[in-house]
């Protein structure tokens, strides 16, 4: 079962700072329809494009890992992003699971 | 979100405090509630809003609000009397589920470090464990002696100590003399009814690795049952 505690995505955060590394933090804010992840799920980003965790079932991980780095790039605090498809075009786009997903990214300096 | 702001959460987090981490979605502020502590300004306009869906254990967006919660609740522990061969299987799939887990069992030939390495194991009769041990809403009681005499007053203790979840392993002949005893020492039958016995959901298994998967299931069924 999910318990926040047991996670360990925002420690492993605080580690890649410690060596310096620019992170992004990913999370799962709101969500519509199937989604494989719940609200609250976390991934981490940094410039070199390493990830951990999740935010999704690995159908939408490479677009969030791009728009990581552009808000690196573009020295921007959060945004917000959103990925809506439907049933039919779902394989295309990459979200298999047909659900809805809205999520939050924050640099964390 | 500030460096120092990473580090508050993970030092809440070892400290094994329930709390929320608030974030305003509009300007990025970010925010922890804590039960009767103070927020901050941002956010104590909307303290009544973030406390009921705090109680709730909800994460997600407030209704009318642009700011999302995200609760950090302790995980469910499980306190298994009796260290027998059930129980060793048991404590894996509790483990692997994030369940907290303690064993009680006063046979220190049962309870033993080699049988259950890196487990809480309380050596000692259940009503003096109890005195240790921090019990509420968020704990579930397995006993696995059918031994009455150190069965029954954890079954006891748990009936007065409002668990979440109370099962007891032994045959419907034995619940049923189980459930008789408790009778005669003055519980009703609207308590006794809660205790799950035969423990289990029907699964159809005898091996101990099966009774304690039917175990297990039966419980996280009743995890999200409560929801």
């Amino acid at each position: 079962m999910k318990n926040s505690f047991n996670e360990k995505i925002l420690e492993e955060a605080k580690n890649w700072i410690d060596t310096n590394k620019s992170v992004i933090l990913a999370t799962v804010i709101e969500t519509w329809g199937s989604s494989a992840r719940p609200t609250g799920s976390k991934m981490i980003v940094n410039e070199e494009g390493d990830f951990f965790g999740s935010v999704s079932g690995g159908c939408i991980e490479s677009s969030v890992i791009k728009e990581c780095l552009e808000l690196l790039k573009e020295n921007k605090p959060f945004k917000k992003i959103e990925f809506k498809v439907s049933n039919e075009s779902a394989w295309e786009i990459g979200l298999s699971c047909g659900g809805e997903i809205a999520i939050f990214l924050e640099a964390i300096n | 979100m500030k460096r120092q702001f990473l580090k508050e959460i993970i030092k809440k987090k070892e400290e094994k405090i329930e709390f929320a981490i608030l974030t305003d979605l509009k300007n990025g502020e970010r925010g922890i509630f804590e039960k009767n502590k103070p927020l901050s300004s941002d956010f104590d306009k909307y303290k009544d809003k973030i406390e009921s869906e705090f109680i709730k254990k909800k994460s997600g967006i407030i209704k009318d609000t642009n700011i999302f919660i995200e609760t950090y609740v302790l995980p469910i522990t499980i306190i298994i009397v009796g260290a027998v061969h059930i129980a060793q299987y048991l404590i894996n799939f509790a483990k692997s589920l994030n369940f907290e887990i303690i064993i009680i069992d006063p046979r220190s030939y049962f309870a033993t470090e080699l049988r259950f390495p890196n487990i809480h194991v309380i050596n000692k009769w259940p009503t003096e464990a109890f005195e240790k041990i921090k019990t509420d809403e968020n704990t579930a009681l397995i006993s696995l002696t059918h031994d009455p005499k150190i069965d029954d007053p954890a079954l006891q203790y748990a009936l007065n100590n409002k668990f979440f979840y109370i099962g007891a392993l032994g045959s419907k002949k034995t619940h049923e003399n189980r459930c008789s005893r408790l009778k005669k020492s003055g519980f009703r039958d609207s308590q006794i009814k809660k205790i799950f016995g035969p423990v289990g959901i029907k699964l159809g298994g005898k091996s101990a690795p099966e009774i304690a998967l039917s175990i297990i299931a039966q419980l996280v069924e009743e995890v999200y049952k409560k929801k």
